[in-house]
């Protein structure tokens, strides 16, 4: 892991607005904030993992970090070049978009829809070569192909090569889909749930051949997942960092086996409490932590640390304000007054709870 | 072919026994079995997680369980249901049985995905209404046990009967769905992954609300999901599927620490969870058969590193040693040398 | 043909590489690109009719001129009825001109018509359609302002006007003439196809890795709304031969050359259907239209097959045979 940081996200902000009535009565229109000040430094061929349920903003933020998602607040900046200063060509423009664009890459969560059906592998691979490397021949690119698909397990190379999509299985979609975003020499790949529809069988098996190419093309990997075991053996493997993410903010983030074993704060006890395992042995924790079941709508989140509504901890305290980020030591940092001594959290009433325990709010976002 | 033989790991007072069921399709590249003889009891009152990769006919045994498998699939075999009221029903002889009878009202199902499973242009409360009268329920009184159900699964009872399905988020109109399961008090509940959609959080608080209402109502669960990890601590059984039979069943706790084929401790090595040592894990290679196209003899054959002339000759049967833990593949007693289980060192120091 | 050597290192185990020469890349792509649509397409029996039919035309409209000869007076004896006189083997009208003279000699400027009209409604809808549902922002609203516009303006009476204001006698315009609005219901339904396809995996994939938008557009969009527009192109080509027989019909267009239409107004007006002896007037004509649309309808019903990927590679040589695996 070295110091270089590839891709860097400073105080990110994502909001979209639902577009209102037209009729000047009625609502004003609704503004989700999908990624509410978020700050991530990915390094060089490192692994970040993003966790969180659905609607906690990771893929927004993942997209804002490949530069396909514009920000409407904060900067994105590839090796210290402004992203989208470079796309607008806005002052001095050092690394020309261009270049970034084709440094970022991505890599679906449905291997069956992130391959265009009418083309051949050959000719799907056939694009980003061309795009990279303009001074390749027809010859030089099919062996680069056929490498490249030895490479991943698929044998014989010149069979598979000539296949279409719907004639693959699933991992080996997947796997071609690496492929093309390797192709393109990237700096940084967002596999966004790569593995998530893949069988549980051949996940470790994927998640292995991108540790495995990441070293050979010196790629760093941003890899979203609700799934916190997925993201623990890719993190953990690569000795990376895991992120977790509620509402648009990062409430925790660390190295993996630290954040795992010492988790600060109470979502990320809470997503552990969920993930089930296989030990039957182990004290399963009983019943949920959480104070509510269901979370709140994103067009109305909750005042101060978002969480409160349904942190078993909260206080009073912790409707004022967010809690800015606690620096643990290590690179890990949890956003939660709990891990200050001093604060006032600690002298604050607990928070009693409001009518029926466990019940949905009022407006549920119909988003999972 | 497999011979038959009482196995199945003795159950006491089986609610279902199915015999010899096959599913096939007819297919252009050839006959297509989606599920080959399968012979399974399930215990009154069990919860059974069945356990099955994608493609290994899984969700063609819940569709065999309630006889609804889908044209042109041809199911064969023997399925019989014995309810509490004491009269054994073969579930497959449409003349004898009326199915229509015992779907919802006996057996009911909550599958994957409960937003289609909702007609969008009605209301909940009209759902429920719709059920219990066509049943010949009593409405009034069924849906008091519909407001109380909704309760219990946490939700807002008001609110939800008065929604449409696409106005409730996914965690609550599956648990609406589990309700609307639940309303005409079945003894058995089919669940095909429905839990599949869901986050984290809303998964396993789901599994515990399960666990809750299988212990209040007596009711048998049938729990089938390709993630081992989620069903293991919830069900009672595990029954392990591949290439369109049952591999393995037994007690869950005795499957997951001392799994007796090589398919379920290959699988295990290879789930990714929290508890076992990265390192030690592994993938499973190859992968899993077609089913117009499967191996003969032990279709794990060419996948198992135990296999030797006799799997590929012989389709070991699903045997037990007089416990009631089977497995089908010759060589049970080498299994533990042969694929040691990396959770096993965790559990062993605790 | 001697191989390239690779520039990168060679992973063991590859044994491709080696023997992929010039003419096997040639045979491959001769293969996918051209043998193999024609092999899909050649095999659904819509498609040989289809094209049985078209080329008949086609014959008829090229060959078939230099071998009958232009329709005069006087040819034969009036109203002759059809296989009697072999000199007039489909009979004559009230002025004695040979009707097979009359039809036949009527084909070049309708093929030239249909040609015309259905290429030029069927590219401009695809293109306007594309590039605004792909776009979208202000390119997107402008175009679809324009659309609209277009959609609205009454289709007939527009060409009515403009037929008698510039009394177009070129084929190739009377043919863009007829189709002058046409174009505008498929640009819509196009754009929304587009606007859905635009956000596909890997539409997005592409556009991440930087390809050009043109590029995606022809080889990730196009593609997949092909069905559609072969579809349309056919509709198109039966608007223009429905719409230049009713113009030629109504007398809105002055006839400097045959057509089927002129010729169904003079069987009309001269009691052609009255009288079962002066049937042929009607009938040929008639059976000419409804053959030609037909044949259309049959080769776009039996070409649809050619942008679905499976059967592609059902068909194709080079191509293993299906080995979709099973989805449960």
């Amino acid at each position: 892991m070295s110091d270089e940081t590839v891709v860097s996200l400073e105080n990110v902000e994502v909001h979209f607005e639902s577009a209102g009535s037209i009729l000047p009565f009625g609502g004003d229109s609704e503004v989700v904030q999908a990624v509410d000040g978020v700050s991530l430094d990915i390094p060089e061929n490192d692994v970040v993992a993003l966790v969180g349920e659905s609607g906690c903003g990771k893929t927004t933020l993942g997209k804002t970090a490949i530069g396909t998602q514009r920000p409407t607040g904060g900067a994105v900046k590839y090796k210290g070049q402004d992203v989208w200063k470079a796309n607008d060509g806005e002052g001095d423009v050092e690394i020309p978009f261009e270049e970034i664009r084709q440094s970022l890459q991505i890599i679906h969560q449905d291997p069956g829809a992130s391959l265009n059906p009418n083309k051949t592998v050959q000719h799907s691979l056939e694009a980003p070569l061309k795009l990279r490397h303009g001074e390749m021949d027809t010859f030089e690119r099919r062996e680069r192909i056929h490498e490249m698909l030895s490479r991943v397990g698929m044998e014989p190379p010149e069979d598979y090569a000539k296949r279409f999509p719907h004639q693959l299985s699933g991992g080996e979609q997947q796997r071609v889909a690496l492929i093309r975003a390797l192709l393109m020499n990237p700096d940084l790949i967002l596999a966004d749930e790569a593995v998530s529809a893949l069988d549980v069988s051949l996940r470790i098996d994927m998640m292995d051949l991108m540790l495995d190419l990441q070293d050979t093309f010196d790629t760093s990997f941003l890899f979203i997942s609700h799934n916190l075991s997925n993201a623990s053996y890719i993190a953990g493997k690569a000795d990376g960092r895991i992120g977790i993410m509620y509402l648009g903010e990062l409430v925790e983030i660390g190295p993996i086996d630290e954040v795992l074993n010492d988790p600060q704060h109470p979502y990320t006890k809470a997503l552990m409490w969920a993930t089930p395992n296989l030990n039957p042995k182990a004290d399963d924790g009983g019943s949920s932590p959480l104070r509510k079941i269901d979370v709140p709508d994103p067009r109305n989140p909750p005042t101060g640390c978002k969480f409160h509504t349904r942190c078993p901890e909260a206080r009073e305290a912790c409707t004022g304000e967010m809690p800015d980020a606690t620096d643990l030591g290590n690179g890990h940092e949890v956003a939660c007054y709990r891990a200050d001594d001093g604060h006032d959290y600690w002298s604050s009433p607990e928070l009693a709870d409001e009518g029926d325990e466990l019940t949905g709010t009022a407006d549920e976002s119909t988003a999972d | 072919m497999t011979m038959q033989q009482t196995h199945t790991a003795a159950v006491d007072d089986p609610i279902f026994e199915v015999r010899d069921v096959s599913v096939s399709f007819d297919m252009d590249r050839g006959e297509s079995r989606v599920l080959d003889r399968v012979d399974m009891d399930i215990e009154r009152g069990e919860i059974l997680g069945v356990v099955g990769e994608s493609g290994s006919g899984k969700s063609m045994f819940a569709s065999a369980l309630l006889d609804a498998v889908v044209d042109p699939g041809v199911l064969t075999g023997d399925i019989t249901f014995d309810p509490e009221d004491g009269r054994r029903i073969d579930l497959l002889d449409r003349d004898e049985t009326d199915i229509k009878d015992i779907r919802w009202r006996q057996i009911a199902m909550v599958f994957q995905g409960a937003m289609s499973s909702f007609n969008p242009t009605m209301t909940i409360e009209a759902h429920f209404r719709e059920t219990l009268s066509v049943h010949d329920y009593d409405v009034e009184a069924g849906m008091e046990r519909a407001r109380q159900l909704l309760s219990d699964l946490y939700l807002e009872a008001d609110q939800v009967l008065g929604s449409h399905p696409h106005e409730l988020s996914g965690g609550m109109s599956q648990r609406a769905l589990i309700a609307l399961a639940l309303v005409l008090e079945p003894e058995v509940l089919v669940m095909d992954e429905p839990t599949a959609a869901l986050d984290l959080l809303m998964q396993r608080s789901i599994i515990e609300l399960i666990r809750e209402i299988a212990d209040e109502r007596d009711l048998t669960i049938v729990f089938i999901t390709h993630d081992l990890p989620l069903v293991a601590n919830l069900a009672d059984r595990l029954a392990v599927l591949y290439a369109f039979e049952f591999v393995e069943v037994g007690p869950s706790d005795e499957v997951l620490t001392g799994a007796k084929h090589p398919y379920t401790r290959a699988l295990l090595n290879a789930t990714p969870n929290l508890d076992t040592p990265r390192e030690e894990m592994r993938p499973i290679e190859g992968s899993a058969p077609d089913p117009v196209n499967v191996p003969e003899g032990c279709s794990y054959h060419p996948r198992c590193p135990l296999a030797d002339d006799t799997c590929i000759r012989e389709d070991p049967p699903l045997t037990d040693d007089g416990d009631d833990h089977a497995a089908a593949c010759h060589y049970v007693d080498r299994v533990a040398e042969e694929v040691p289980l990396t959770l096993q060192e965790v559990t062993v120091d605790e | 043909m001697a191989e390239q050597n690779s520039s990168f290192s060679q992973s063991d185990g590859s044994a491709g590489g080696q023997g992929a020469s010039r003419a096997d890349l040639y045979r491959e792509w001769i293969d996918m690109a051209l043998l193999t649509p024609i092999r899909v397409a050649w095999d659904d029996w819509r498609t040989q009719v289809g094209s049985i039919i078209i080329a008949f035309y086609l014959l008829m409209g090229t060959v078939g001129v230099a071998l009958v000869e232009p329709p005069t007076q006087g040819q034969g004896p009036r109203l002759t009825p059809a296989f009697q006189d072999w000199s007039v083997p489909l009979g004559t009208n009230d002025i004695g001109t040979s009707i097979l003279s009359a039809t036949v000699h009527a084909t070049p400027p309708m093929l030239q018509m249909i040609a015309a009209g259905a290429v030029f409604s069927t590219a401009i809808a695809t293109v306007i359609g594309t590039v605004s549902g792909y776009k979208g922002g202000l390119t997107d609203r402008v175009l679809t302002t324009f659309t609209d516009i277009a959609m609205t303006i009454p289709g007939l009476p527009l060409i009515i006007l403009l037929a008698a204001l510039f009394d177009p006698s070129n084929p190739a315009l009377i043919g863009i003439l007829i189709t002058i609005n046409a174009w505008a219901g498929l640009a819509r339904s196009i754009r929304s196809q587009v606007l859905s396809l635009r956000d596909h995996s890997y539409v997005e994939a592409s556009r991440i890795m930087g390809a050009p938008t043109r590029r995606i557009l022809v080889d990730d969009v196009l593609p997949n709304i092909m069905p559609y527009v072969l579809i349309n192109f056919v509709n198109s080509a039966r608007n223009v031969i429905f719409g230049s027989v009713a113009l030629y019909y109504l007398g809105l267009l002055g006839g400097t050359h045959e057509n089927w239409g002129i010729m169904l107004d003079g069987a009309y007006n001269g009691g052609a259907i009255y009288s079962l002896q002066v049937i042929h007037w009607l009938f040929v004509p008639m059976i000419a239209i409804i053959g030609i649309s037909f044949g259309f309808v049959l080769f776009a019903q039996g070409t649809e097959k050619l942008f679905n990927p499976r059967i592609r590679a059902r068909h194709a040589e080079t191509v293993e045979d299906d080995t979709a695996p099973y989805q449960e």
